[in-house]
């Protein structure tokens, strides 16, 4: 993790940082408000001085002003180590095939294999034996996923929120039942997390598991939901904190192209402890 | 730098001569032809029926032997296998789960393209000559222009790792509702290289214009634009060369399926991609490859072997080649593409796709160049050449006119051409040829 003396090259957090020498808590309004001061910097003051960061990532959740986040090759190795260890907890089996129906820009896509973007090494998919395969994250495309189902048998599938609908729909309509096929369903939101009731529906609907995904590109957050407790287990690679307003901030220790130190998720619970599938893990529950 | 005349080598094998380039084809495709029938169902059965075993295979002209291949053939090989995908999967590197699938989507179903590791590798090489030709250099920002599910995206990383191009992932998709995201990213990473879809160009640049940024704005620094997913005629090359004032426009002509093709800096054709690909183009009711320039069918065959494997695969597209030297000194052969036989029509005594419209249009009226058309299939159902013409601009009127008599000059046919203040667009740009509803759709 970057020490104060670190995060000061970064103007971002220079300008915010704290009596304690750590920066204020901040989310993704702080980050446009600052972006909107300096049009000229893609990466909102977030970038260290003087690096040129090999892979740019625009941010969904923000657009006017668009705002980047960056990592070097090291660093999106570590990041899909995340979504790596996400899957593995859900169960995967080497040999199997995982589908999205999400865009190919979204991080949970990018970073399944090398082949999606240019110098990771080795994609969370590659590392698990997995065959990837991405349908366009357009609901117009729901029937190709379909195909996809059908075709290639994919035993897990990522599906963005807003597609759920439409996804079903589209099986409802061909008849495709995932139930024998599909061992969990991942859902996702640009930012944040569906919530469990809605997610418990689509469940029920598809007859699979579905399990949900907190994510926040802004701080390079991935972390899905626990089978066992149901809240979202935090990686090795994110420290959290509980902070005076209820909310609970997320640091990533591998970003160091461009730090995420601090980012407040909201109003949330922060359990430390693991349940009884992970013991050492933290949990957020939101 | 660039030699004005001559394309500056990737590598030998832009070097060799034609003959010399012609032979390491015959090398390549003769051990492509064996991996076929040694590992692959769907070929060894193909060649079988034949009569053609790779043995057999010396030279170029006995390319001729091995059965061509459409994707009605690669989806009833689905069907009757019983298997949910073909067998045309490719495990020469051994084993490999580790792959990555894309689709290759159409109108008469959607196949899946393997990509393995080793397909990337070679892959990632060839087209990074694809992109070397068409002007990409190290260091300038690669912004990533094909969304996960497109065979262009398993190629575009080692593409950018090749020439150590810092990549530059724009959010979203590849739909004019994200081409302000597109804009955001030229303007904020200020690439020297751009590749976009055709139709992208103009939406990225109508997103431009709504944002108050002007066209000299937002290409400035930008040498070459390539521009694919769709034949290009002369008058849109130098209609973008115009409107972007970007000084080098070219064209890559890609399939999933494994063809690929570039044009060098004197523009008269695409060069094959020889490490991808070899191309021949066939007579379509004689099967037989046709004299230089004439236009026939595309047919092509992959040279990877690795991945799936496209044996003399016809994917639909009309062409010609041409083999004759190219000044600027590749060795390999250029071909042209026009567009896809599905869109292929007849009126009165001609047998037209909707690019020798275009190319009709822009030669009879220079100021229609880039105009976006739709032919209409009532129209064609009555026997009149009937477009739709997207925004034609001011002095509209007189030009349309002008446009009416010299198409019915030149085509001898009935013409008509209405205004419409915009047309559908879709992925690959406006579908050619609509019914006025369809095209109604997108008013």
């Amino acid at each position: 993790m970057l020490s104060s003396r670190n995060l000061a090259e970064c103007r971002f957090y220079r300008e915010r940082m704290g009596a304690d020498a750590r920066p204020i808590p901040w989310g993704l309004a702080e980050l446009e408000a600052f972006a909107a001061i300096d049009s000229s910097d893609p990466f909102a003051g977030r970038v260290r001085r003087g690096l040129a960061p090999k892979v740019s990532l625009q941010l969904e959740a923000t657009a006017d002003p668009s705002i980047w986040i960056a990592l070097d090759p090291p660093e999106l190795d570590r990041w899909a180590g995340v979504v790596e260890r996400m899957w593995k907890r859900w169960g995967t089996v080497p040999g199997e095939a995982i589908a999205f129906f999400d865009y190919g820009s979204s991080p949970l896509v990018l970073l399944a294999s090398s082949g999606y973007v240019g110098y990771l090494r080795r994609g969370a998919a590659e590392r698990l034996g997995l065959t990837a395969i991405c349908n366009d994250g357009v609901a117009a495309m729901a029937g190709r996923m379909v195909s996809i189902v059908e075709a290639l048998e994919p035993s897990m599938l990522i599906v963005r929120r807003d597609l759920a609908r439409p996804f079903s729909l589209a099986l409802e309509a061909a008849g495709t039942k995932l139930a024998d096929r599909v061992r969990w369903v991942a859902i996702s939101e640009v930012e944040g997390c569906t919530n469990r009731r809605e997610a418990d529906q689509l469940s029920a609907r598809l007859g699979v598991t579905v399990w949900r995904i907190l994510r926040s590109d802004a701080a390079f957050l991935i972390a899905g939901e626990c089978a066992g407790c149901r809240a979202f287990h935090l990686d090795s690679a994110y420290f959290a904190e509980t902070l005076s307003t209820g909310h609970v901030a997320i640091t990533t220790r591998f970003a160091e192209a461009c730090p995420a130190v601090r980012f407040d998720i909201g109003l949330a619970r922060l359990i430390n402890g693991g349940c009884a599938l992970e013991p050492r893990a933290q949990r957020v529950e939101c | 730098m660039l030699s004005p005349a001559r394309t500056e080598a990737f590598d030998d094998l832009d070097r060799l001569s034609s003959a010399s380039l012609d032979r390491w084809w015959a090398r390549k495709l003769k051990r492509v032809a064996r991996l076929g029938f040694d590992e692959l169902p769907f070929y060894r059965e193909r060649f079988a029926a034949a009569g053609f075993h790779p043995t057999q295979f010396r030279t170029l002209d006995d390319l001729h032997a091995i059965p061509v291949s459409k994707k009605e053939d690669l989806l009833a090989a689905v069907q009757n296998s019983g298997s949910k995908l073909p067998g045309i999967k490719s495990y020469t590197a051994g084993p490999d789960a580790r792959m990555t699938v894309s689709l290759s989507s159409g109108t008469s179903g959607t196949t899946f393209v393997m990509h393995t590791r080793r397909w990337r590798q070679l892959q990632g090489y060839s087209s990074s000559r694809a992109h070397w030709w068409a002007g990409l250099r190290p260091g300038t920002p690669l912004i990533m222009s094909a969304p996960a599910w497109h065979a262009y995206a398993s190629i575009q990383p080692s593409i950018a790792m090749h020439f150590n191009n810092p990549c530059v992932v724009v959010s979203g998709t590849f739909l004019p509702r994200f081409a302000d995201r597109i804009v955001d990213a030229i303007l904020a990473f200020r690439p020297r290289f751009l590749t976009m879809f055709l139709p992208m160009v103009f939406s990225t640049m109508a997103a431009a214009r709504r944002d108050g940024t002007s066209a000299d704005r937002l290409f400035a620094g930008v040498e070459t634009l390539v521009v694919t997913g769709a034949p290009i005629t002369p008058g849109m090359r130098s209609h973008l060369q115009d409107i972007t004032r970007v000084k080098r426009v070219a064209e890559i002509a890609g399939s999933s399926e494994n063809l690929l093709a570039v044009d060098c800096i004197h523009a008269q054709g695409l060069h094959v991609v020889p490490d991808t690909c070899y191309a021949e183009v066939l007579d379509r009711t004689t099967g037989r490859p046709v004299p230089d320039g004439q236009r026939g069918s595309v047919v092509h065959s992959s040279v990877i072997p690795a991945g799936s494997l496209y044996l003399r695969y016809d994917g639909g597209d009309a062409g010609v080649i041409d083999r004759s030297p190219c000044p600027c000194g590749l060795p390999s052969p250029r071909i042209k593409l026009f567009g896809r036989w599905e869109d292929c029509f007849t009126i009165g005594d001609n047998t037209l796709l909707p690019y020798d419209v275009q190319f009709a249009l822009e030669t009879e009226v220079p100021e229609l160049r880039g105009a976006a058309l739709v032919i209409t299939r009532e129209g064609l159902a009555n026997g009149i050449l009937r477009l739709l013409l997207a925004e034609p601009g001011r002095s509209a009127a007189s030009l349309l006119e002008e446009a009416r008599a010299g198409l019915a000059r030149r085509f001898e046919v009935p013409v008509e051409i209405s205004a419409v203040r915009d047309l559908p667009l879709r992925f690959k740009g406006v579908p050619p040829i609509l019914s006025e509803r369809e095209a109604a759709s997108a008013a």
